[in-house]
């Protein structure tokens, strides 16, 4: 049975172009996708605003027509897993209608799904049972993106995307919101969201596929590509008396990068951050170190400039 | 790894599964339940009351029931019947517009794009619009229609009444039409208000608020609202007006296609930019 599983998403050389072929406004938005997402994934599409990511969800939503490729959502075009219920989204754009009451918003999405009887359950599940009775319009940022999580619930869908979807939302919410989604992706639910804040790819996601100009930079396990950036940054305070020469020493050292020094604080990058404790404690007299593993920060930074 | 078989297959039970037809995939996708929270969210917008209810009524009263050239004959009824036609083709012509041009730009927006991921789609949010749309434009008629009956507005028959009723429901969809191409044309908040107010320039032109004579009357042949007044008025006055000369019934049809044509020639344009767009 599991080798016949279709995988959750599946996308070929995905492309979308706009503006007339031959004119000179031609932007390729999207210039050959590969991904292939099995189900039960949690996937960050992380990269910076205009790298594509909302035109490619687009277009793995059936909202919008590739102009070269294929998508594949369990093994269907995606208009029919939508009509199947087993895709659904929460969008980034507006989505709601202000005059409408949250209640009356679920219902209405509910109605359109078949899926009436569902609610309740997905009312409590995004905790709007509250808030019912209020106009979309007096919802906070964060609320307005609970009410669209609740849409995106409503078919109880296999394959989940989320554009930016705790945009708005304060810590607290943002952690309740992923712990939920976590327990979701363990019962085999896919969960795919867009991002452009590294932290969140960082903490939710197992896997990140980094998008920039349009095409996939790289794609791996989270911690595999934190990990593959070499190393860990270490700062730490040092003692006046000889920190000149220690700055010499620790710039002179194969193996450390990016030494630099703000007021009494050293910071620096080492690939094996072990030895390099051992150096500043134990030789150099260095107090309050502190070690980090590096961030998708640094690998953004690097794999997304041109 | 290896536990991600197991939970899918549990989730999805029999893949690979080929797209399951829901009820929604077929047929028009229209749902009661979302009917009825459109019709209710209408009616908390005053600017739809007003337009649609109050001000059809409140321009009968003015211009039909009180002046006394009303109860005055006018072929099988009287003049305040006549008024009482054109108030209420009026309200529908508005309702209808007013209503499917904000639905195309609503469908334009976010919420469309959130329709659109629901097995009814975009087709079942046509049908509830214009359903509600519909809706608004019958209560329309009735709350003229009850008006004037309560205020001297008189015909010959009760077939009469109902004729038209229904000439002034049926034609009016038309309008549904023109404000889905002006919608899609110009998908913002304001579009709703331009082709309410494009209507009441075309109704004072149309002959429709009052008799129009001379030149005047001559253009106003020509304006949409024209044609489908003056059959509303038919079951009535059968063509005549009140210069005393005869529209031709063909002339009128002709009238009504014409700018049926022209109203389905806007929502293709519109479609396309529409598309354009995205």
């Amino acid at each position: 049975m599991s080798t016949q599983l279709a995988p959750a998403v599946e996308l070929n050389g995905l492309s979308k172009r706009f503006g007339a072929q031959n004119s000179s406004r031609v932007v390729n938005a999207v210039n050959g996708i590969d991904l292939t997402v099995q189900a039960g994934e949690i996937v960050a599409f992380l990269g910076p605003n205009g790298a594509g990511k909302t035109t490619a969800l687009d277009m793995l939503l059936g909202l919008s027509e590739p102009t070269g490729g294929t998508v594949r959502v369990l093994g269907q075009t995606p208009s029919s897993a939508v009509a199947a219920g087993r895709l659904a989204a929460v969008l980034q754009t507006g989505g709601l209608l202000h005059d409408m009451r949250v209640g009356e918003t679920v219902r209405a999405v509910a109605a359109m799904h078949r899926v009436t009887s569902r609610v309740q359950e997905v009312m409590e599940r995004a905790d709007l049972t509250g808030i019912a009775r209020r106009s979309v319009g007096k919802c906070s940022g964060g609320e307005q993106q609970r009410i669209k999580f609740a849409l995106a619930l409503l078919p109880d869908p296999d394959v989940l995307v989320l554009d930016e979807p705790t945009a708005g939302m304060d810590v607290g919410a943002r952690r309740r919101f992923w712990d939920a989604m976590r327990m979701d992706a363990d019962q085999g639910r896919t969960v795919i969201f867009a991002t452009h804040y590294l932290e969140e790819a960082e903490q939710f996601a197992r896997r990140t596929v980094l998008v920039a100009h349009g095409k996939v930079v790289a794609d791996a396990p989270t911690e595999q590509l934190r990990a593959s950036l070499g190393g860990r940054t270490l700062s730490c305070s040092l003692p006046e008396q000889g920190r000149e020469a220690a700055m010499e020493l620790l710039g002179a050292t194969s193996g450390i990068a990016d030494v630099s020094l703000d007021g009494h604080r050293v910071t620096l990058r080492a690939a094996d951050s072990d030895a390099v404790a051992r150096l500043l404690l134990n030789e150099l007299g260095a107090t309050d170190l502190e070690i980090v593993a590096a961030t998708l920060e640094a690998a953004f930074t690097n794999l997304t400039e041109d | 790894m290896s536990t991600h078989t197991n939970a899918a297959a549990a989730a999805a039970p029999g893949q690979p599964t080929p797209a399951q037809p829901t009820p929604g995939q077929r047929g028009l996708g229209f749902s009661a339940t979302f009917f009825w929270i459109e019709a209710a969210r209408m009616a908390r917008n005053g600017y739809t009351l007003a337009f649609t209810i109050v001000m059809p009524v409140v321009m009968y009263v003015i211009f039909g029931a009180t002046p006394e050239y009303g109860s005055m004959d006018a072929g099988n009824g009287n003049v305040s019947f006549s008024v009482m036609v054109s108030m209420a083709a009026y309200g529908v012509a508005t309702s209808m517009t007013s209503l499917t041009s904000l639905a195309a730009t609503e469908a334009q927006q976010g919420w469309g794009r959130q329709l659109a991921l629901t097995p009814a789609g975009l087709r079942g949010y046509a049908a509830v619009k214009v359903a509600v749309a519909l809706f608004y434009s019958a209560i329309s008629v009735v709350a003229v229609f009850l008006t004037g009956a309560l205020t001297g507005a008189a015909m010959d028959t009760a077939g009469g009444w109902l004729a038209t009723a229904g000439i002034i429901l049926g034609i009016g969809l038309i309008y549904g039409l023109f404000g889905l191409g002006v919608g899609l044309i110009f998908p913002s908040d304001a579009a709703s208000g331009l082709a309410s107010m494009t209507l009441t320039l075309f109704a004072f032109f149309g002959n429709v608020f009052m008799p129009l004579s001379g030149v005047m009357l001559d253009i106003a042949h020509y304006t949409p609202l024209y044609g489908y007044v003056a059959l509303a008025r038919w079951p009535l006055s059968e063509g005549y007006l009140s210069d005393g000369s005869q529209d031709p019934l063909w002339a009128l049809i002709l009238n009504v296609v014409a700018w049926t044509a022209v109203f389905v020639g806007l929502v293709f344009l519109g479609l396309r930019r529409s598309r354009a767009r995205h």
